[in-house]
C-alpha cells in the first residue's frame, strides 16, 4: 500500500492553503478597490460633465461663435475629449465628424433627453462616456473620460496583491516546513527509539529538554513505557535465573544422592535397579534443563558478558567436537575441510561456540541417529559449519521451527523414547546470532537434515 | 587413601559428597564454614580441598588463600556462582579448578582423581629459565640465589608441559587435557588465569612475557 508521508501532506496542506487564503484576500481587495475607485472617479466625471454641459449651454445662447474656444479650454482643463451635438451638426474642439467612440444608444439616448453614461472598451483602453441633452439649445453634449490612468494604479495594485500573495504562499510553505519539522522530528525519533529498542538496544530513551509540551509528554509516556519494559524484561529473566538458581543446590543433593546409590547399585533388587535407571536418565534431563533455562535467562538479561576472542576458526570447530564426543560418549567423524578452507580466524566467545558444535552433535545423536559428517568451508567472508545428520531430514515446514524454545517437531515425536532438554537449537541460535552469525536447517546431501552455521570470518585473523 | 576435605555450608550437599567420596574409597573430612575448614585443613593434612564460594562468614576465595599459604595441594572450587568474574576470583585466590553446580557427580569424581593423579613427568630434562632453573625429578624451581621458588601442581605441570613441547605452540584446550588431565568443556578460562598467575611468578616483567608467549587465536608456547 502507498502510504503518504505525513510531512508532504502537512507541506501540501500549508503551502495551498496559504496560497488559496491569500489570493483570495487579494482577489477582493483587488475588485473592491476596483468598485470604489471607478465609482468614485465616474461621480466625479459626470458631475464635471454637468459643470461642463452648463458653460456649453451658456456659451451656445449667449454667444456660439466662442464654442470652439470653450470646449478647447474645457479639454485643456479636463484633459478629456469633448463633443458637442446641435441640431444634427457635430461640433468638437479638431473637426465635426460623429467620433467613433461615441456608441448610437448614447446618441439616440441624448436626443430624447435623457442623460446617459457607459463605460465602454475602445481600442486598447478604457473610457467613460458621458451624454447629456440640453434642449434648450437643441444640442447634447458629451464627453469622453479616459480610465487609463486608473487601469494603471489598478494594474500595480493588481502586480503588488499578487506579489504579496506570492510571498504570503512563500511564508506558508517555510511555515509548513517549520510546523512539520516540529511534528515530524519527535516522531521520527520516536521511531528510530522505538527501531533501537527493538534491536535490543534496551538503553535507548529519549531526550525530553527543548520541545513542545506535548512531545515533551509523548517523551516521557514513551521513555516511562520502555523503562517499566525494560524492568518487566528484567524482573522476568531475573525470575527464571532465580528460580533455575535456587533449584541448583536442591538438585546437586539429589544428583549426587543418585550417584551414590549407583555405587551401591548391585545391592538394590531389580525393581529398584529400574527405578534407579529412570531416576538417573531424568535426573540428567532435568540438570540439562536447568543448565540451560539458567544460560537463557543470563542471555535474556544479558547478564553474561561475552568474552570475545580472535581464534583460528578450524581448530576450534576440531577442539569443541572432539571435546563434546568425549563428553556426550558420542561417535563423531573426522571433520572435512573444504578446498576454501585455509586459516580463517573468526571472533567468538570459547565456552559459547564449544556449547554451539555440541548441542548440534548432541542434538545429531539424539533425533537422527548420528552425525554423518562435519563439514567446514568458507565463502564469501564466512566460516561455514555444516552438521549433517543421518536421519531422515526435517520437513520445510519445520525448518524455520525447529530453533524455538521448546518445539518438538514430528520427528522427536516419532522417537518419543528420546529426551531432550527442548532448549539446545535456541540456544544455538542465540549464540550463533551474538556472533553476529547466522544458522539454518537445511537438507544433507545424503538426504538428512543439515545445520549449518555461518560466522564473518575476521579480517585481522592471519597476523 | 587420600584425604578430601570438603568445606561446603549446605548439610544436604555436605553429606551427599561425603557419602559419594566415601563410596569410591576416599578419607572425608568436612566442614561447614571456611573458618573450620582452614583449620581442619592443618590438622588433618588433606591432599585435596573441595571448597564452596558462598560460606557463612569467610568466604570461598578467602579459604582458598589461607589453604594455598600453607601447601600446594589441589583446591577445587565448587559453587552455584558461575560467572566469569567468579570463576576468574577463584583460581586467582589459589584454586586448581572450578566446578559449577549442579555439578555431575562423575564429571567431579573424575576431576577430583585427575588431580590426585598428577605428578610431574619424571623423565623430564632439567631447564632453566632466565635466573630460574625447573628440576622435574624432583617438581621445584630454583631462583638464581639457590632458595625454591613456590609454584602449584597444577603451575609446574603447565611449565613442564610447555616445556616439553620444545617451543612449538600449545592450545588450551591440549592444555586442559594434559594438565588438568580430564576432558573438560570448554572452560579455557582455567588456562588462562593460571597462565597470567605463573607469569606473575616466573617472568621478570609479567606485562611484557618473554617466556610464557600467547599466541593469539590458538593458544600458548614456552621459549626457553
Amino acid at each position: 500500500m502507498h502510504q503518504r508521508s505525513l510531512r508532504t501532506r502537512l507541506l501540501v496542506t500549508f503551502g495551498l492553503g496559504s496560497f488559496v487564503l491569500s489570493s483570495l484576500f487579494a482577489s477582493l481587495t483587488y475588485f473592491g478597490v476596483l468598485n470604489i475607485l471607478i465609482n468614485n472617479q465616474q461621480s466625479t466625471d459626470l458631475k464635471q460633465s454637468y459643470e461642463n454641459a452648463t458653460l456649453v449651454r451658456n456659451t451656445l445662447a449667449t454667444n456660439p461663435s466662442e464654442l470652439t474656444s470653450t470646449l478647447n479650454s474645457i479639454e485643456k482643463a479636463t484633459n478629456t475629449q469633448v463633443l458637442v451635438r446641435t441640431q444634427g451638426q457635430w461640433l468638437s474642439e479638431s473637426s465635426g465628424a460623429q467620433p467613433p467612440e461615441i456608441s448610437a444608444s448614447a446618441i439616440t439616448a441624448a436626443d430624447n433627453g435623457i442623460v446617459t453614461e457607459q463605460t465602454v472598451r475602445f481600442g486598447n483602453e478604457d473610457i467613460y462616456i458621458v451624454a447629456i441633452p440640453i434642449p434648450s439649445v437643441h444640442s447634447q453634449y458629451f464627453e469622453v473620460f479616459g480610465l487609463s490612468s486608473l487601469s494603471n494604479t489598478l494594474r500595480t495594485l493588481l502586480e503588488l496583491l499578487a506579489l504579496g500573495a506570492l510571498a504570503i504562499s512563500g511564508i506558508g510553505i517555510l511555515g509548513g516546513l517549520w510546523a512539520t519539522r516540529r511534528v515530524v522530528k519527535p516522531l521520527q525519533e520516536v521511531s528510530e527509539a522505538a527501531a533501537l529498542i527493538a534491536e535490543g538496544e534496551l538503553s535507548t530513551r529519549l531526550s525530553v529538554t527543548n520541545a513542545d509540551r506535548e512531545v515533551q509528554q509523548l517523551s516521557d509516556s514513551f521513555n516511562e513505557m520502555v523503562s517499566q519494559l525494560v524492568e518487566r524484561l528484567e524482573r522476568d529473566a531475573r525470575f527464571a535465573s532465580d528460580v533455575s538458581h535456587e533449584l541448583r543446590s536442591p538438585l546437586t543433593t539429589v544428583v549426587t544422592t543418585a550417584a551414590i546409590l549407583q555405587q551401591h547399585r548391585a545391592e538394590l533388587s531389580p525393581a529398584g535397579q529400574e527405578s534407579l535407571d529412570l531416576l538417573s536418565a531424568d535426573l540428567a534431563i532435568f540438570q540439562a534443563l536447568v543448565e540451560d533455562l539458567l544460560e537463557m535467562a543470563r542471555n535474556d538479561a544479558g547478564a553474561t558478558p561475552h568474552v570475545s576472542e580472535t581464534v583460528a576458526a578450524v581448530e576450534l570447530v576440531n577442539q569443541s567436537a572432539r571435546s563434546a564426543s568425549r563428553r556426550l560418549g558420542i561417535e563423531v567423524p573426522p571433520i572435512e575441510l573444504g578446498v576454501t578452507v585455509k586459516n580463517p580466524h573468526i571472533i567468538v566467545d570459547r565456552r559459547r561456540f564449544e556449547r554451539v558444535i555440541a548441542n548440534l552433535l548432541d542434538n545429531a545423536t539424539r533425533y537422527a541417529s548420528g552425525v554423518v559428517a562435519i563439514r567446514v568451508e568458507c565463502t564469501a567472508g564466512n566460516f561455514i559449519v555444516n552438521v549433517d545428520d543421518a536421519g531422515s531430514g526435517i520437513g520445510a515446514d519445520e525448518r524455520s521451527q525447529v530453533f524455538e524454545r521448546f518445539f518438538r517437531g514430528r520427528m522427536a515425536h516419532d522417537r518419543s523414547s528420546v529426551r531432550g532438554t527442548g532448549l539446545g537449537l535456541a540456544l544455538v541460535k542465540e549464540h550463533i546470532l551474538a556472533f553476529d552469525g547466522s544458522i539454518a536447517a537445511l537438507e544433507s546431501p545424503e538426504g538428512g537434515a543439515r545445520m549449518q552455521i555461518s560466522i564473518p570470518i575476521s579480517s585481522e585473523g592471519y597476523a | 587413601m587420600p584425604r578430601i576435605l570438603i568445606v561446603e555450608d549446605d548439610d544436604h550437599i555436605r553429606s551427599a559428597l561425603r557419602l559419594m567420596f566415601e563410596g569410591e574409597g576416599f578419607e572425608i573430612d568436612d566442614a561447614p564454614s571456611g573458618e573450620v575448614g582452614v583449620a581442619m585443613f592443618t590438622r588433618m593434612a588433606s591432599d585435596i580441598a573441595i571448597v564452596d564460594i558462598m560460606l557463612p562468614g569467610m568466604s570461598g576465595f578467602d579459604t582458598c588463600k589461607q589453604i594455598r599459604e600453607v601447601s600446594d595441594c589441589p583446591i577445587v572450587i565448587v559453587s552455584a556462582r558461575d560467572q566469569t568474574a567468579d570463576v576468574v576470583l577463584g583460581l586467582e585466590s589459589g584454586a586448581d579448578d572450578y566446578v559449577t553446580k549442579p555439578f555431575i557427580p562423575e564429571e567431579l569424581l573424575a576431576r577430583v582423581k585427575a588431580h590426585l593423579r598428577r605428578r610431574p613427568e619424571k623423565s623430564a630434562n632439567s631447564f632453566s629459565l632466565g635466573e630460574l632453573t625447573v628440576i622435574p625429578d624432583e617438581g621445584i624451581v630454583k631462583k638464581g640465589d639457590g632458595s625454591e621458588l613456590h609454584l602449584t601442581s597444577t603451575e609446574f605441570r603447565l611449565l613442564t608441559d610447555l616445556a616439553s613441547m620444545n617451543g612449538k605452540v600449545l592450545s588450551r584446550e591440549d592444555l586442559l587435557e594434559r594438565v588438568w588431565g580430564y576432558d573438560y568443556f570448554g572452560d579455557t578460562r582455567l588456562v588462562d588465569v593460571h597462565m597470567r598467575r605463573l607469569r606473575t611468578k616466573i617472568e621478570p616483567d609479567p606485562a611484557n612475557p618473554t617466556f610464557l608467549i600467547t599466541v593469539r587465536g590458538t593458544g600458548y608456547k614456552l621459549v626457553l
